[in-house]
């Protein structure tokens, strides 16, 4: 199932006009708060009226109703129904959908299955989450938008609730569309990359290509600065099954020679193939290792003592609690 | 209560309730209609609903009598067709009433209604329900305490019904004689002010029923949408 569109709309001064394409898989919708995500997410479910052209595998869907239109969208605040229990929100999705999920066999998977009587309104932010994730999906719809459904979590359930949504596409096969506007929960999830930024499309393709370009770094606070690298490429300190790990730059230590007798458990040997120094006296040291390009950050002082320069070999060391 | 009065209450609540009965779902797609903020020609439906609140109920009575009276241009064709009168029925009566409590009716249901958040019935459209399916298993259901608090609120007021209902419907014991129709008879009366207070008081009680019980089904409803 690939998604296209290429749609445009006005809201007050603000306008969007974004084209790009979503592959089968997880796509992140990477953008500053602002840029238009949510909205976009609007448009292509059918909530706000745009312009222009949407498809899924090649049908046009931009001028039918939201409820035929087969997108499902779970909303950053949840919006269970509250006059129905757990059990009625999900019956609810279920009852309408083109293909049945059994009820009991989706709240075992999101664990949920002991809060199913119980009614919406006191249940907790990850329970919320959980159950909106899974009322989705009962919908069966063809894609799956998701508004930043993991903005009212915080650590640890944060990252549980990622793995699950990780989980839940690889089991359930539903192709999937995450807004976010973090970058390490973009980089856990996602295979491909949608850069949005004043309402466009500004880079759009293979998660790692797109975020090793310039103006897709431009879009990230100068600590988010850093390369993604594949989960499996990385020994992680936490057990957990995610695509890839955002590598910041700043947590990304050079070493001229092979380090020996250190503590780090994750050590990278490249070859530099760019030196950038920056405005605040620092030098991006891009690295091409075997696992893919990393960027570090280091001093000009020490760059100028490592001999840093194109073409050499390094060995880039990082700390476990980075990944 | 003596026979008579119990007749009196007996009438007032069938008038009432016949009321409440056919104005209720004309009030409720009003009320959700005027609720939708894009839907056009919204101030001039607004301003026709609260006419009768506006206007003396006594022109109301004669508006309906005009049109449904027995050679008015829509009371002659159900005379007609099927043989029904209005004027001077309990079913007038009804009628009357019905008119004059639709704009509190549609007020109080209006403001349940848009006490719901719209955005639960966007959530609702993405999970495949369809405008109907989305008002009637999202908006009824969550606006339902209030139009139920709303209805029993109407309930008390219509039992109080008198200009627009004295003069479509006269004061006919047993048919259209309501509580405050009895009460304006017995003053007609030299010697009637005791009975008059009796009335008063049965009517009393039982616009204060109607306004506790409203209050109460509005407050369980708060307390369960809380959860």
């Amino acid at each position: 199932m690939t998604l296209e569109a290429d749609i445009a709309l006005r809201q007050g001064n603000f306008m969007l006009d974004a084209r790009f394409t979503a592959p089968d898989g997880i796509t992140a919708l990477f953008g500053p708060s602002g840029s238009g995500k949510s909205t976009l997410l609007s448009a292509l479910a059918g909530l706000k009226a745009a312009s222009g052209r949407i498809t899924l595998n090649g049908a046009s869907c931009g001028q039918i109703k939201p409820h035929r239109r087969g997108f499902g969208l779970v909303f950053q605040d949840a919006r269970l129904f509250p006059h129905l229990t757990v059990r009625g929100n999900l019956a609810y999705a279920s009852r309408r959908a083109p293909a049945r999920f059994e009820i009991a066999e989706v709240a075992g998977f999101f664990d949920i299955a002991n809060l199913l009587d119980r009614p919406v309104g006191n249940l907790s932010g990850g329970e919320k989450s959980r159950v909106a994730l899974a009322r989705a999906l009962v919908a069966a719809p063809d894609f799956l938008l998701l508004d930043e459904p993991f903005a009212a979590l915080d650590g640890a359930r944060r990252r549980a609730f990622l793995q699950v949504l990780r989980t839940a596409h690889q089991r359930y096969r539903i192709p999937m569309l995450v807004v976010t506007h973090n970058i390490d929960d973009a980089a856990a999830l996602a295979s491909h990359l949608v850069a949005l930024a004043d309402g466009k499309v500004v880079a759009q393709g293979a998660f790692a290509d797109v975020a090793r370009r310039p103006d897709f770094q431009a879009l990230l606070d100068r600590r988010d600065i850093g390369a993604v690298l594949p989960a499996s490429a990385l020994r992680s300190a936490k057990d957990e099954m995610v695509q890839g790990l955002w590598l910041r730059a700043d947590h990304v230590l050079l070493a001229a020679r092979r380090p020996e007798a250190i503590s780090a458990r994750n050590i990278l040997e490249g070859r530099i193939t760019g030196l950038r120094s920056e405005d605040d006296g620092s030098v991006l040291a891009e690295l091409e290792t075997q696992a893919g390009p990393l960027l570090a950050r280091v001093t000009a002082e020490a760059a100028r003592e490592l001999k840093l320069a194109s073409g050499k070999t390094a060995w880039a060391v990082i700390k476990a609690h980075a990944v | 209560m003596s026979p008579v009065e119990m007749q009196i209450l007996a009438t007032s609540f069938a008038v009432a309730s016949r009321a409440l009965l056919w104005s209720l779902p004309f009030a409720i797609a009003m009320a959700f209609f005027l609720s939708r903020p894009q839907m056009p020609g919204r101030i001039i439906l607004d301003g026709l609903t609260h006419l009768p609140v506006i206007l003396p109920p006594v022109l109301v009575g004669l508006v309906l009598l005009i049109v449904f009276g027995r050679r008015g241009p829509v009371g002659g064709l159900l005379d007609q067709m099927f043989g029904i009168h209005l004027a001077f029925t309990t079913a007038g009566a009804a009628l009357a009433t019905a008119v004059m409590t639709f704009p509190l009716l549609v007020r109080s249901i209006r403001l349940a209604f848009e006490a719901t958040d719209a955005r639960l019935l966007e959530a609702a459209a993405v999970l495949r329900a369809g405008p109907w399916d989305r008002f009637l298993s999202i908006a009824l259901p969550l606006a339902g305490p209030g139009i139920l608090a709303g209805t029993v609120t109407a309930f008390a007021a219509a039992m109080g019904e008198f200009g627009a209902v004295i003069t479509f419907a006269a004061h006919i014991p047993g048919q259209t004689q309501t509580l405050p129709l009895a009460i304006y008879a017995v003053l007609q009366e030299p010697g009637g002010e005791a009975e008059a207070v009796r009335l008063a008081l049965i009517s009393f009680t039982v616009a204060m029923c109607g306004l506790v019980a409203a209050e109460f089904l509005q407050r369980r409803a708060r307390k369960r949408l809380a959860g």
